[in-house]
């Protein structure tokens, strides 16, 4: 072999092909892609590996596999109450796996291009904070059930529950009563995104519990899953609102109706 | 508790099984396995990531699986001799050089060889190859599921991926 790449610029290749430099350090590589012919042959071959690991055929579960691990946990806890929400579950998770394949080409196109033009590079910088944005407010979504129970404020009552926003926060959304539309109340969290505290007001569906994060106006994410959960964002003249639940997509998107309707105009003081 | 925490990873956990086991009667059976452990241990989550703490669960569960009814069929690298790892870590499963840059055209294997290839290679560098294509997990959470320091991470990933290169390009 004529060049043996040095291990640490393989490893570093092997990070940028990973989107895991630092921006810095990702602008530096690019600058030495261009002008290194060795290394961007080496790069190529590494993109090329990806490409034809990925285009894989992908397992789907087997029909039936649900079945039978509930049937072994129920034998492994005769005594366990009814676990709502399990008959919906199948649906659920089929979707992401459906989703992650066009995150995927998304992702194998954004990496392609930034070899061309470093400009791609801030592109892939926005779209990694709006990512962080929609994972921490879904990990917000998932401590929140985690808890003995996700809110800190519990009222089904809206004039409770925004003037505990409004004492706790600088800026706090209103807060509709949506339980006409399917939607009940049941309370209200701060969670933090990035290092600032945001308003999350909790809502039941059936017995599922949707979280609707409130952050100032454009941070909107894309609609999308995240471990499993349905996230789905939208903005008006004041915030940007990012809802996540393990309710379908579908039940989202008519809870967004529900909420920009139901959200009176803001009030003037 | 457990239906929010591990049955929204189920596909990603079939698929970690299938890959780590090679088939798919065997992931059932894992996948199952690590479903029951996880449901009797759902008390001790205390992690935000619970697609990590899912595909943990798996992992382990494939590998103990592996090592007792098949464990002639996996290899991990920490069973090798010094002199093996060294020769396999700088020279590639077959003692192949890796191909230079000219003689390298784009792959054109089929399905089967690449999972061929996959499956010839040691679990370690398999598993971080699997975790980071197949389930687009990142550094930080591969890391979590595979017990070991990021750097480590890193360092399988680049050098599984060097592996696969020179195996598919021994087909030849």
């Amino acid at each position: 072999m004529i060049a043996s790449m040095k291990d640490n610029d393989e490893l570093q290749m092997n990070a940028y092909c990973d989107g895991e430099l630092d921006p810095a350090s990702a602008i530096e590589f690019e600058r030495r892609l261009a002008a290194d012919e060795t290394l961007k042959a080496q790069y190529n071959r590494l993109l090329s590996l990806r490409r034809t690991v990925r285009s894989l055929p992908q397992f789907g579960v087997p029909a039936g596999l649900q079945a039978r691990i509930q049937s072994a946990l129920d034998a492994d806890r005769p005594s366990q109450v009814d676990r709502p929400g399990w008959a919906s579950r199948p649906v659920q998770a089929g979707r992401p796996r459906q989703r992650s394949w066009s995150f995927q080409a998304l992702a194998a196109a954004a990496v392609f291009g930034a070899v061309i033009s470093s400009s791609v590079m801030l592109t892939m910088e926005r779209y990694d904070r709006q990512e962080d944005v929609a994972r921490a407010v879904v990990a917000g979504h998932i401590r929140g059930l985690l808890a003995p129970q996700p809110f800190d404020v519990a009222s089904s009552d809206r004039h409770t529950v925004k003037p505990w926003f409004t004492s706790h926060l600088p800026l706090s959304p209103q807060v509709p009563d949506l339980a006409a539309q399917g939607f009940v109340l049941e309370g209200g969290r701060v969670d933090v995104v990035g290092h600032d505290p945001v308003a999350t007001i909790v809502y039941k569906h059936a017995k599922h519990t949707v979280s609707l994060t409130t952050l100032p106006r454009g941070q909107s994410v894309s609609d999308q899953a995240i471990a499993g959960y349905n996230v789905r964002s939208w903005s008006d003249a004041e915030f940007t609102y990012i809802a996540v639940s393990d309710i379908s997509s579908e039940d989202l998107a008519s809870f967004e109706r529900a909420f920009s309707e139901g959200s009176p105009a803001p009030e003037i003081k | 508790m457990f239906d929010e925490v591990f049955l929204p990873h189920m596909a990603e956990a079939y698929r970690l099984a299938q890959w780590l086991t090679g088939n798919a009667y065997d992931a059932e059976d894992v996948v199952q396995d690590a479903a029951l452990r996880a449901f009797r241990g759902i008390k001790s989550f205390g992690a935000v990531n619970a697609r990590a703490w899912s595909l943990t669960i798996v992992r382990n569960t494939a590998y103990s699986w592996l090592l007792k009814n098949k464990s002639k069929a996996v290899v991990f690298t920490d069973d090798l001799s010094p002199a093996e790892q060294q020769k396999l870590e700088h020279e590639g499963l077959h003692g192949a050089s890796v191909e230079t840059p000219e003689e390298i055209a784009l792959f054109k294997a089929d399905a089967e060889d690449v999972q061929r290839a996959l499956a010839q290679l040691p679990a370690h560098f398999r598993e971080v190859i699997v975790l980071r294509e197949m389930n687009q997990l990142n550094y930080r959470d591969i890391a979590e599921i595979t017990n070991v320091p990021i750097g480590t991470v890193m360092s399988r990933l680049s050098r599984g991926r060097q592996l696969l290169i020179t195996l598919l390009g021994d087909r030849k």
